[in-house]
């Protein structure tokens, strides 16, 4: 690694690691970005965990973005193997050859039955035995790529979804975790000559090994606070009206008090500011073109029926649908209210 | 959160990065303690920079750190939170890294390496104040006392060099914090001062108990007269809050019969067992564990409010756990009897961290005489969907029934009929010589599940404890108590 480099990951401090997030637009509360620094400083794989839509993924992005470096993705579902994430062989590729060599030699005539014979006198006829195991052949998977990347930056190897892979696959993983090498029987030995940044998030679907957990630092990200997902918000969706922004985010505090199936995650929030604003973005101009409508002012605070109709951004169980009725709706208008109070605090 | 000195640190030799904080810390502390401030900055601003002079006791600041490291390890583990075997270590690694002079960043690193669990947190949470507290206290003595023991050898802070430790340089990273209360010098007088101070308990000694003569003539009558809620509740210590917590999830353990896959434990998961077999030829080698998920609660708090329970029981902890039940709980409700019953949920619900308060303002009373069969009634006839097959029921009451013993067994065995099960606490079973035996006690007592003592905190956690290890079906109460064996242990003795 080039230890006098300024931008290498390990040897940045806070404070640019924060500006670094600041300028993606990620924001970030003081103790996540203490973690993540620690995580780089030590240079540790991150266990990242939080409700759905805290933005755990998008941490793993954002590294990537601010380092300037490549982002190897590694999603993990149930029957992950090994094979999945590290590498494979070309088979086809494999067998294609074999099968080139053969014609030019053996003529072709020579049946599949006994093409791997043929193909085992031609690798001992050639002066390069064995060379469908070559790098020709080897097809890279996530974790095999994050050990060997084209620039000397060290990727960021995001493993998504820990928690979904099998136990088998978590063991597995510790092995390259903790030495960031792996061995191919037919090629050697693979060692990063940059360990890769490694961000694992988990949903907690089941709980993870203590051996995985050990290895980990270990970062939970909480649900934001009012004001640090309005920052988020206006940083996202800049298009929306700031005292609009300030409401979102208040009736969206107040959504997650209720205790809904899925409570929303910022994603969630965002999503729905996005709505909101397209919707007063199309109401203003039709209002534009229809007549000067004094109701739809730019900073128009948000109206019932507005949340009626782009409820679906936020609540995703048609339970929670059915549970917001007007009684809530008029405390949510009530939470909007306040909100353009707490703005000016 | 994070202070402004940040934007000077941004070295990578980490010796100077910790000096230029150390350094930047104590001006900023300058707020706080303007005196000591001044002479801080000057003996550990230069220290830490690389020069030779005022070099605290090293060795003793480092022995220190990780000594309350391992307790704060044994803390957490003991409340249930399951630290990595390593995680200490790694936590002193992490602390070389962030230094020691910020509270948010110690926090953080620390809850990165001893936390795995976001179960956990909250435990991490309780503790983790204490373990400040005592880590700054110990590092102020530490170099309190080195700096007494220099300014004895040498006159000023530019004075000789010798005394720097040749190991310093091994652990720039442990450099106490600043801000040393150098009053405290002529405070303590001479020899060296290795007691840590810890946070002392400050409960009791205001309104919790009734003053000596009032108690002495109060009489337990069945009309006993009422009064309104007059505790003035004092914040409970984590160790206390924790001990409600941990009582609060032991209940919540007691309906669930769903499971969670889990790393290691004794259950055995068949489904997954068997689907894992199916990749060996049917012979299961491995076999999964599960464990039992956490599930919501359903609660239903009586408190026997009469005078005999409260000038019993720890009423903050009373009202802290009521609370807590409802806040914890996906249904509860909390209903406070003498000789009637009221219910007081919304009050708990609407507290913000004071019941008592809440209590005063909707004007609850307390304090008369009990009537358990009565309130058992009037819970039956006013509040029948309070409980039901779901729910853990919780009665804290002595026992000490004046009403009629028919109407308080028909509505026990009511309740034990209807709901999932009873926990009784009762203040008087502490007590090693405690037997159910009173006329009230006598008649519920074979349709409770489980009878412990309570009177403060730790009863609580004691009884969590039963709870987790045995399960309500199997042998736990008051009867079972590590702690009754114990104490009537102690009384033979003498």
């Amino acid at each position: 690694m080039t230890g006098s480099d300024p931008t290498a990951p390990a040897s940045l401090s806070e404070d640019d690691l924060r500006e670094r997030f600041e300028r993606r637009d990620y924001v970030a509360d003081a103790a996540t970005v203490t973690t993540v620094s620690l995580a780089l400083q030590l240079e540790r794989p991150l266990l990242v965990e939080g409700p759905p839509g805290s933005g755990k993924t998008e941490l793993g992005k954002v590294l990537a973005a601010a380092f300037d470096t490549e982002l190897i993705r590694l999603q993990c579902y149930e029957g992950l193997t090994a094979e999945n994430a590290l590498y494979e062989w070309n088979y086809t590729k494999q067998l294609l050859a074999i099968q080139a060599n053969e014609g030019t030699v053996a003529g072709g005539d020579g049946p599949t039955a006994t093409a791997d014979v043929d193909s085992a006198d031609r690798a001992e006829a050639s002066e390069e035995p064995g060379t469908v195991f070559d790098e020709e052949f080897l097809l890279e998977r996530p974790l095999l790529r994050a050990l060997r990347p084209g620039t000397d930056r060290p990727p960021v190897l995001l493993i998504d979804e820990i928690d979904r892979a099998d136990e088998e696959f978590e063991a597995f993983l510790l092995e390259v975790l903790s030495d960031f090498q792996v061995s191919i029987p037919e090629l050697g030995t693979v060692t990063a000559s940059h360990p890769p940044i490694v961000i694992l998030t988990s949903n907690r679907t089941r709980g993870l090994s203590d051996a995985l957990k050990r290895r980990c630092l270990y970062l939970y990200v909480e649900p934001p606070s009012f004001e640090t997902e309005y920052e988020i918000v206006r940083r996202k969706v800049p298009e929306l009206d700031a005292v609009v922004a300030a409401e979102v985010c208040a009736i969206v505090e107040r959504f997650r008090e209720e205790a809904f199936l899925k409570q929303p995650g910022v994603a969630e929030t965002l999503d729905w500011a996005r709505a909101v604003a397209r919707l007063r973005e199309s109401n203003s101009a039709d209002a534009e073109s229809a007549d000067a409508g004094g109701e739809s002012s730019a900073a128009a605070s948000i109206s019932a029926g507005e949340i009626e109709r782009t409820i679906g951004c936020l609540l995703k169980e048609a339970e929670d649908v059915d549970r917001v009725d007007t009684e809530l709706l008029e405390q949510l208008r009530d939470a909007a209210a306040a909100a353009r109070d707490r703005l000016e605090d | 959160m994070v202070s402004p000195h940040d934007a000077d640190s941004g070295d990578s030799a980490e010796t100077t990065a910790r000096g230029s904080t150390d350094s930047d810390r104590s001006s900023a502390g300058g707020g706080d303690d303007p005196r000591t401030a001044t002479a801080a900055s000057n003996r550990f601003g230069d220290a830490a920079t690389g020069s030779d002079h005022g070099v605290p006791d090293f060795v003793a600041a480092r022995r220190h750190v990780l000594t309350e490291l391992l307790w704060l390890a044994t803390v957490l583990r003991r409340n249930g939170v399951s630290v990595p075997t390593t995680g200490p270590l790694e936590a002193a690694r992490t602390l070389s890294v962030v230094g020691l002079s910020e509270q948010s960043r110690v926090d953080a690193a620390l809850r990165a390496t001893l936390v795995t669990e976001a179960a956990d947190r909250d435990a991490f949470d309780d503790a983790f104040p204490q373990f400040w507290h005592r880590l700054r206290t110990g590092l102020e003595r530490i170099a309190t006392a080195h700096g007494r023991d220099r300014t004895t050898g040498t006159d000023d802070a530019d004075g000789d060099p010798a005394d720097a430790g040749s190991g310093r340089e091994e652990e720039p990273q442990l450099l106490p914090e600043a801000e040393t209360p150098s009053t405290v010098d002529g405070q303590d007088g001479p020899g060296p001062a290795p007691q840590v101070r810890i946070a002392t308990d400050r409960r009791r000694a205001t309104g919790d108990r009734p003053d000596a003569e009032e108690s002495s003539a109060r009489r337990y009558s069945p009309v006993g007269g009422s009064r309104l809620v007059d505790a003035e509740l004092d914040r409970l210590s984590s160790g206390e809050r924790a001990s409600i917590h941990r009582f609060v999830d032991a209940l919540a353990t007691i309906p669930g019969r769903r499971r969670r896959p889990a790393s290691s434990g004794a259950a055995v998961d068949a489904r997954r067992a068997l689907r894992a077999s199916l990749a060996t030829g049917g012979a299961p080698l491995e076999l999964p564990a599960r464990e039992p998920t956490p599930t919501e609660l359903r609660c239903c708090v009586l408190v026997d409010v009469s005078g005999s329970v409260l000038d019993t029981i720890d009423r903050s902890v009373l009202l802290h756990f009521a609370e807590h039940v409802q806040r914890r709980a996906r249904y509860a409700r909390v209903f406070l009897f003498d000789t009637d019953l009221v219910d007081a949920t919304a009050e708990f619900e609407r507290s913000g961290g004071n019941p008592a308060a809440a209590l005063r303002d909707a004007r609850v009373e307390w304090g008369g005489g009990t009537k358990i069969g009565a309130a058992l009634e009037t819970l039956r006839r006013r509040h029948p969907d309070a409980v039901d097959r779901r729910t853990v029921v919780v009665v804290v009451s002595d026992g000490l029934d004046v009403g009629e013993p028919e109407l308080l067994e028909d509505g026990i065995t009511w309740l034990a009929d209807r709901a999932d099960s009873i926990v009784w606490l009762n203040p008087l079973a502490t007590s090693p010589a405690f037997e159910p035996s009173s006329r009230g006690m006598a008649a519920s007592v074979p349709y409770v599940d489980a009878l412990f003592g309570f009177v403060g905190p730790e009863d609580l956690a004691a009884a969590a404890r039963q709870i987790e290890r045995r399960g309500l079906d199997g042998p736990v109460g008051y009867e079972y108590d590590r702690r009754r064996r114990e104490r009537t242990g102690a009384t033979a003795d003498d």
